[in-house]
């Protein structure tokens, strides 16, 4: 598919195909004359000897073996086969051919086979005596001909569309028929192929758009919890001044310096703050009340049910909200505490300016929403969640789940070390492009080009990549790696020390690269890509693979589920509602996870994507597998219901670092 | 016709007429396998186009190296050297890699690990001409193996 795109591309370009030069150079080979040669008249060409031409000289030009692919290709630049001309003899010039499977645009061979038929006659007689028997093949093109390489640009890729058969006045109706058939389903394969690819880019486009917005969501209730911050420490501030104010004004004092009084304890000594502050605060909570509203439309209205990253964030004041929405069974508070916990260790990627006093209640849900505190070891290659992007190709096409395609620029002057590394982005879903060495990729990035990362060889002709990097970093700040070859760390360390690379070079990934240490890199300098976490790691269980090899492509109905105390086969049982029946439920259980916190949140996505707080607890294992079989029926049975904005909220959790 | 089918049904076992498994020595199966790994289902165009293009950028690199050294050219044997490195290494061509890399060494003047120097230019010279010998002849072998596991029958 891929090369035959190509193919279509070069020659809507104009230029002559690949295929057809590639057929041009083969047949200038005067040492495949036994084989393949021009045919007597130079305008036709001639397999003479099928076996030895597939496995001898497809290989080496076209780079397969397959015979009939190359006749596919023929037939595609409207080749066609010339049939057997000479019904008296029932031979051909070059030998017994025996059918013409794949004849297309029979009337222009017609016109030729009987302006020939009279050349041919003579051939026949010229040529028997030393013909091979073997089965021959001659293929035809009105503009291939032998010495006459410029009419190779006229040669072109046929429109797929099936074409009509012109009448056919000849014999063999029934193949011809057979062909029409043939190519009316490939080009119907094709048309599906393209609608299939389209629905899929609209697909990905979708989730690109849900993604932004859920990001935007995000930045919105980030700075409301920086205001928030900013609040506390000015109303703990105007506490201060004012008590401060009071004893300076009194003169007495209380027996207590003012200083070793903390903030908190102030604050509620203060009847009455500064209006401003008040006021700004009675706003605040007004705003967020309205915001919060919003919200909630638009997670009823995105459909995440193509993207189980795609969950509704939780909103700024989950904590009461928590209180009455969850199902009455739940343990409230539990959750907190355990969201608190994680908090502590997430704290510095999430602040990086500090403000972490803890007073603010809503502070641990705000965790959950940073989506750049994922660990960059949530790509392990045995993570379930790659499988599902393209279970046919043995999983090697992963979608490390982007908020959009990665752009990477791939800065190599070795061929098979771009190419490969070409390909393993690609399977990683990044878009890239490629300089030959360092003076391409500046002037790529001179013009303007914007990549998410640039992966840059050290040694290369030209301008090596330490120079180039040092030029790039005079305009441009995208991050970028070096790949060196020299693999021993002191070597790398050398860079390091001379200073280099902490001025331009992100970071360093050795030759020769793995696909892992490549996901690995790019996991780590875009995690800014990454669309939402993926809630919990997990390893796969059984069921999870079950549930893998069962679906291909249909869309995800994601359960994530921490609670230690549920096997994967009960909870899959409970959870089969009608509504699921397309859908596949991944069940995950991290083990790490419960071990390390005594907390767990349960929820679900059911086949549209929304998600039902199922439970949340901190019940001991038994405890857990028996509450929850009927919460979760009952969150199924609501699934169709229209009042669901408030079940949508719901903290997330995440794996704790370790 | 029949016949390439058999052949192309092989291919996607992975196994085909070599066993790759059977060279561990010469190719370092994690490595390669990956790039096996980025095959389409059912051929292996591309990984094949990959070692095919090695074979042309080792072959063409082999023939600088022996005009390098008619003209004594140790900086050029010593990129050239880390120029086929690369490949090889991305292909996981083990022996054909380390061979690369003591040409790099020599071409830099130091002894074959690259710790130590070597101040005399024709001794380097020397080391480079027997290391190219061999490397050709770890680089036949592999091609051999290579060209067996892609169904080439023209060796």
């Amino acid at each position: 598919m891929e090369s035959s795109s190509a193919a279509a591309a070069s020659a809507a370009a104009g230029n002559s195909s690949d295929f057809v030069r590639k057929l041009y150079k083969m047949l200038e080979d005067p040492s495949y004359s036994e084989i393949v040669r021009w045919g007597d008249e130079g305008d036709s060409f001639v397999v003479l000897e099928c076996e030895k031409f597939t496995k001898t000289i497809l290989p080496k030009h076209f780079k397969h073996s397959n015979f009939a692919s190359f006749v596919r290709q023929l037939n595609k630049y409207d080749f066609h086969k010339v049939r057997q001309n000479n019904e008296e003899t029932g031979q051909s010039p070059y030998g017994p051919n025996v059918s013409c499977l794949l004849s297309l645009s029979l009337w222009i061979f017609v016109c030729y086979s009987h302006l020939c038929q009279v050349v041919l006659a003579a051939w026949e007689i010229r040529m028997v005596s030393h013909v091979d028997r073997a089965q021959a093949w001659e293929f035809k093109h009105p503009e291939f001909k032998a010495n006459s390489k410029d009419s190779l640009d006229n040669i072109r890729r046929k429109a797929p569309a099936p074409r009509k058969a012109a009448p056919i006045i000849e014999e063999a109706v029934p193949t011809q028929q057979l062909d029409l058939m043939n190519q009316q389903i490939v080009a119907q394969q094709q048309q599906i192929q393209h609608l299939s690819d389209r629905y899929a880019q609209l697909t990905v486009d979708h989730q690109l758009m849900l993604q932004e917005v859920m990001r935007v969501q995000k930045t919105v209730r980030n700075h409301e919890n920086v205001i928030h911050q900013v609040m506390n420490f000015l109303l703990s501030l105007d506490a201060r001044q004012r008590r401060d104010s009071r004893i300076a004004a009194s003169f007495q004092g209380q027996g207590q310096d003012p200083s070793t009084l903390s903030p908190s304890q102030l604050a509620p000594m203060d009847d009455v703050p500064a209006s401003p502050l008040q006021h700004a605060s009675k706003l605040l909570n007004d705003m967020n009340t309205e915001i919060q509203f919003n919200l909630t439309g638009l997670d009823s209205l995105s459909d995440p049910s193509k993207n189980p990253a795609i969950i509704s964030t939780p909103p700024l004041d989950n904590g009461p909200r928590n209180g009455t929405v969850r199902p009455a069974t739940s343990a409230g508070s539990s959750s907190t505490m355990g969201f608190s916990k994680m908090n502590g260790e997430l704290d510095p990627v999430v602040y990086p300016v500090g403000a972490t006093n803890g007073i603010d209640p809503m502070y641990g849900e705000h965790v959950n929403n940073i989506p750049y505190s994922m660990p960059p070891k949530e790509l392990d290659p045995s993570d379930p969640r790659r499988q599902y992007t393209d279970v046919r190709k043995k999983s090697t096409y992963v979608d490390p789940g982007w908020v959009r395609n990665p752009h990477i620029l791939l800065v190599e002057d070795d061929d098979t070390c771009r190419q490969v590394g070409g390909k393993f982005l690609h399977s990683f879903s990044c878009v890239i492009d490629t300089a030959f060495d360092g003076l391409e990729a500046v002037g790529k990035l001179q013009n303007g080009s914007k990549y998410d990362l640039i992966l840059m060889d050290i040694i290369m002709p030209n301008l090596d990549g330490v120079s180039a990097c040092h030029l790039i970093r005079q305009f441009d700040r995208t991050p970028i790696i070096a790949m060196t070859s020299n693999i021993r760390s002191d070597d790398i360390q050398l860079y390091f020390q001379h200073g280099d690379f902490p001025l331009c070079m992100d970071d360093v990934l050795p030759k020769p690269f793995t696909r892992k240490s490549l996901i690995e890199m790019l996991e780590k300098h875009l995690v800014h890509l990454k669309s939402l976490p993926q809630v919990i790691e997990a390893p796969p269980t059984s069921a999870t693979a079950v549930a893998i090899a069962a679906q291909n492509s249909a869309p995800h109905s994601v359960k994530e589920d921490s609670s230690p105390g549920q096997s994967p086969a009960t909870s899959m049982n409970n959870w089969q509602s009608p509504s699921q029946l397309q859908g596949v439920n991944v069940q995950q259980v991290q083990g790490q996870y419960v071990q390390q916190s005594p907390t767990a949140a349960t929820f679900a996505v059911d086949q549209n994507g929304v998600q039902y707080q199922a439970t949340q607890a901190s019940l001991s294992a038994a405890a857990v597998a028996a509450a929850r079989p009927p919460h979760r029926r009952q969150a199924s049975e609501i699934s169709s219901a229209a009042d669901i904005a408030g079940f949508s909220k719901r903290p997330r959790v995440y794996p704790q670092p370790t | 016709m029949a016949r390439v089918l058999v052949a192309r049904s092989d291919d996607s076992s992975r196994d085909g007429p070599v066993q790759l498994a059977d060279h561990r020595d010469v190719i370092e199966q994690s490595a390669f396998e990956q790039i096996l790994d980025m095959d389409e289902e059912g051929d292996k165009d591309f990984s094949k186009s990959i070692v095919y293009g090695f074979f042309e950028q080792a072959e063409t690199t082999f023939e600088k190296m022996e005009r390098a050294i008619s003209s004594k050219d140790l900086r050029e044997l010593s990129h050239l050297g880390h120029f086929l490195k690369g490949s090889s290494a991305t292909l996981g061509l083990t022996k054909v890699k380390d061979a690369c890399e003591k040409i790099q060494n020599f071409g830099a003047r130091k002894d074959e690990s690259g710790t130590a120097d070597e101040p005399d230019d024709n001794q380097s010279l020397a080391n480079i001409k027997l290391t190219l010998k061999r490397v050709k002849e770890d680089y036949k072998e592999v091609a051999r193996i290579l060209k067996r596991y892609y169904g080439d029958t023209d060796l």
